[in-house]
């Protein structure tokens, strides 16, 4: 493979989505709603931010002779203000990379433009590692962007980033362009083993869809079904015995419901339930985990929830978009990641998986 | 120049190129004839290594397409069949991005592509190709064919879509490559068009090459296939006298008697003009009708 073609497409491709009607309709609409999400997610952080010092000041005036007060407040990151902005990302910038990727190949294919350009010293590789790469700096352009404009609306209402925060922020910016990438890829594939460009449009949301809105709901059903109800609480804590109504009572009232005390649940009893239950959360986990890191938006929210969430955990036992725990000791960047490091691998095997599919059969493709 | 060695392309188990043998010359523009589904787009696609050949060889310049596809696309151009350009560009928007695949600078760029615009006369025209007539599209893309100066030019079907005008100036652009010693392939089903332009000509049928050789020697070899008889036109000034010999078989006088088609067994073409002058009739015109392309066309395709 020569450089030289590669540069020449991934320059026309780069132009092309950048002068696109569509890339700029969606990159506008999704540049407003980021730009809503990171103004909301200001208004959050600087209520938290006023919390934070009239608890400050309030610990002021408790100190007394006994010394200082063990408990302290949180001061707010910045960063929970770019939570929102990812949420922004997994439902449109799904979107934006298909719109981006649908046609790059059957729209050559149907303005015959494919033939004329395979007329020149260009070998096929170049024309589709080309569009891929004209594609990613278009997909890092319209990140690099909304990075910006976020970074321009905090310095306008004088939040500062530190160093640790500007690289998770950046760290953000990179994982969103790897899961945009992710649908990127699927839209390139469909263009180039469809007939035509619709076809592809339709193959590319089908599968957008069936990640967005089938995969969540399969996942619990598998979960559901292979490891069952969760164990039983052993004993009663509050227990209603409903009696005969005593002639005292009127009968109107219907049957009398007394409380009993609760039953002592035995520490054998309580130890077997802990250890079942463990049992039965680290396997729903362990399930649920196998399945969602084929799911883009899954390893997507995982990963920008390790780098935005200074205090995670992990996505504990296959819940959902959980919300940020300011429980725990500060992980460091890297301690964060390496909890996600499956889905670090996922989001950049993703992209790969589908490009190689689209390259092998761009390499076959019939050109008559 | 052009050189094919039991050329093959098998689709579906389906030979739609069936062991060609052909050599073109250096400077000769060849049309290649034959109905559509012949196998003539196949075969170009073979010579300018857009696909690979199931067996045997094809070189260009000595040069093996199937090993050496890029140094190939180097040295040829190639007008496919229902071209198509972007059409979010205009055609120097278009011709620059095709003219970047080759070792030219802005300055170069610049200047060939001016040059091509005007040659096909889309010069000045600021629209994008999206919104092209076919037959603009078509004269964009032998501007696209010519960007690189090749050696060879491949032409599918390049008169398609082309008014009147465009035609002539087809025909204009391709005698001037000629006289510049390009050697020339032309593709087409358009038998009067090969026949204007081409100097040799090679029919196919069902991917096998079934004639080649100039126009003359294929009027000579199969223009009389089936038709054994001559037939032989005279215009006279004054009224024809009747003329007789045994191997007339029929004579068709014209109203006035200044013309008659006569179809005898040989050329009688002396014996006539010596019994017109014996008459004193002057003769406007006496020629023996020629076979044209499409009555060697069908007589080849019909074998």
């Amino acid at each position: 493979m020569e450089v030289k073609g590669l540069f020449n497409v991934a320059r026309k491709e780069f132009i092309d989505h950048l002068t696109s009607r569509k890339f700029i309709i969606i990159l506008g609409l999704f540049l407003i709603i980021s730009a809503i999400a990171v103004h909301q997610g200001i208004d959050d952080y600087n209520d938290m931010l006023e919390d934070y010092k009239e608890q400050m000041s309030h610990i002021k005036e408790v100190e007394g002779p006994e010394g200082p007060v063990k408990w302290m407040p949180e001061k707010p990151s910045i960063l929970l203000i770019f939570r929102r902005m990812s949420w922004q990302i997994t439902m449109l910038g799904g979107i934006l990379a298909i719109a981006m990727g649908f046609d790059l190949i059957s729209r050559e294919k149907e303005s015959r433009s494919l033939k004329s350009l395979l007329s020149h010293p260009i070998f096929r590789d170049e024309i589709i590692n080309g569009k891929a790469l004209g594609g990613i700096l278009a997909l890092v352009f319209a990140i690099g962007i909304a990075l910006i404009i976020s970074f321009a609306m905090l310095l306008l209402f004088s939040i500062v980033p530190d160093l640790d925060e500007f690289t998770r922020i950046t760290l953000f910016g990179v994982v969103s362009v790897l899961f945009l990438l992710s649908y990127f890829s699927i839209a390139l594939m469909t263009s180039t083993v469809s007939r035509d460009s619709g076809s592809s449009l339709i193959y590319a949301l089908i599968i957008l869809f069936a990640f967005s809105f089938f995969m969540p709901t399969f996942e619990n059903v598998v979960v559901e079904s292979v490891v069952g109800e969760p164990p039983e609480f052993p004993g009663v804590h509050h227990v209603h015995i409903i009696g005969a109504p005593s002639a005292s009572e009127n009968e109107s009232e219907g049957p009398a419901i007394k409380p009993i005390e609760p039953v002592p649940i035995e520490e054998e009893e309580w130890k077997r339930y802990e250890e079942e239950s463990n049992a039965y959360w680290e396997k729903r986990s362990a399930i649920h985990d196998a399945i969602s890191v084929v799911v883009p938006n899954d390893n997507f929210q995982a990963v920008t929830e390790a780098i935005l969430n200074p205090h995670f955990e992990g996505l504990r036992y296959g819940v959902r978009y959980e919300p940020p725990t300011t429980e725990g000791e500060e992980k460091s960047l890297r301690e964060a990641l390496e909890i996600v490091w499956k889905n670090i691998l996922a989001l950049i095997v993703f992209p790969l998986v589908f490009f190689a599919l689209a390259y092998v059969k761009f390499m076959r493709l019939d050109i008559r | 120049m052009i050189r094919t060695e039991n050329l093959t392309k098998v689709y579906n188990g389906k030979k739609a190129v069936d062991s060609l043998n052909l050599e073109i010359a250096e400077g000769d523009i060849f049309g290649f004839l034959g109905p559509n589904g012949a196998g003539k787009s196949t075969t170009i696609l073979m010579l300018v290594g857009m696909i690979e050949p199931t067996e045997g060889k094809c070189f260009i310049n000595d040069i093996e397409v199937a090993r050496n596809p890029l140094k190939i696309k180097e040295i040829i151009g190639y007008l496919p069949e229902d071209v198509g350009f972007y059409g979010n560009m205009t055609a120097e928007q278009n011709l620059d991005y095709f003219a970047r695949f080759y070792a030219m600078d802005t300055t170069e760029r610049k200047k060939r592509i001016e040059e091509l615009l005007e040659l096909v006369q889309l010069d000045g025209v600021s629209q994008k190709v999206g919104g092209y007539s076919r037959g603009m599209m078509q004269r964009l893309g032998l501007a696209h064919a010519l960007l690189n100066d090749p050696e060879v030019l491949f032409l599918d079907e390049p008169t398609a879509n082309l008014d009147p005008e465009g035609v002539f100036q087809y025909r204009e652009l391709v005698k001037q490559l000629s006289d510049e010693g390009k050697t020339i392939f032309i593709s087409s089903h358009i038998l009067s068009e090969v026949s204007k332009v081409c100097n040799t000509i090679g029919i196919i049928s069902k991917g096998r090459l079934i004639a080649r050789g100039t126009l003359e020697e294929l009027k000579k070899e199969f223009g009389r296939v089936g038709a054994e008889n001559q037939k032989i036109i005279v215009e006279t000034v004054e009224p024809l006298p009747e003329i007789e010999h045994e191997d007339i078989i029929s004579a068709e006088y014209s109203e006035t008697e200044r013309k008659v088609i006569i179809e005898a067994k040989s050329d009688i073409r002396d014996y006539i003009s010596s019994r017109l002058f014996e008459k004193g009739v002057r003769v406007k015109e006496m020629r023996m009708e020629e076979p044209t392309l499409e009555d060697v066309f069908m007589s080849v395709y019909r074998r």
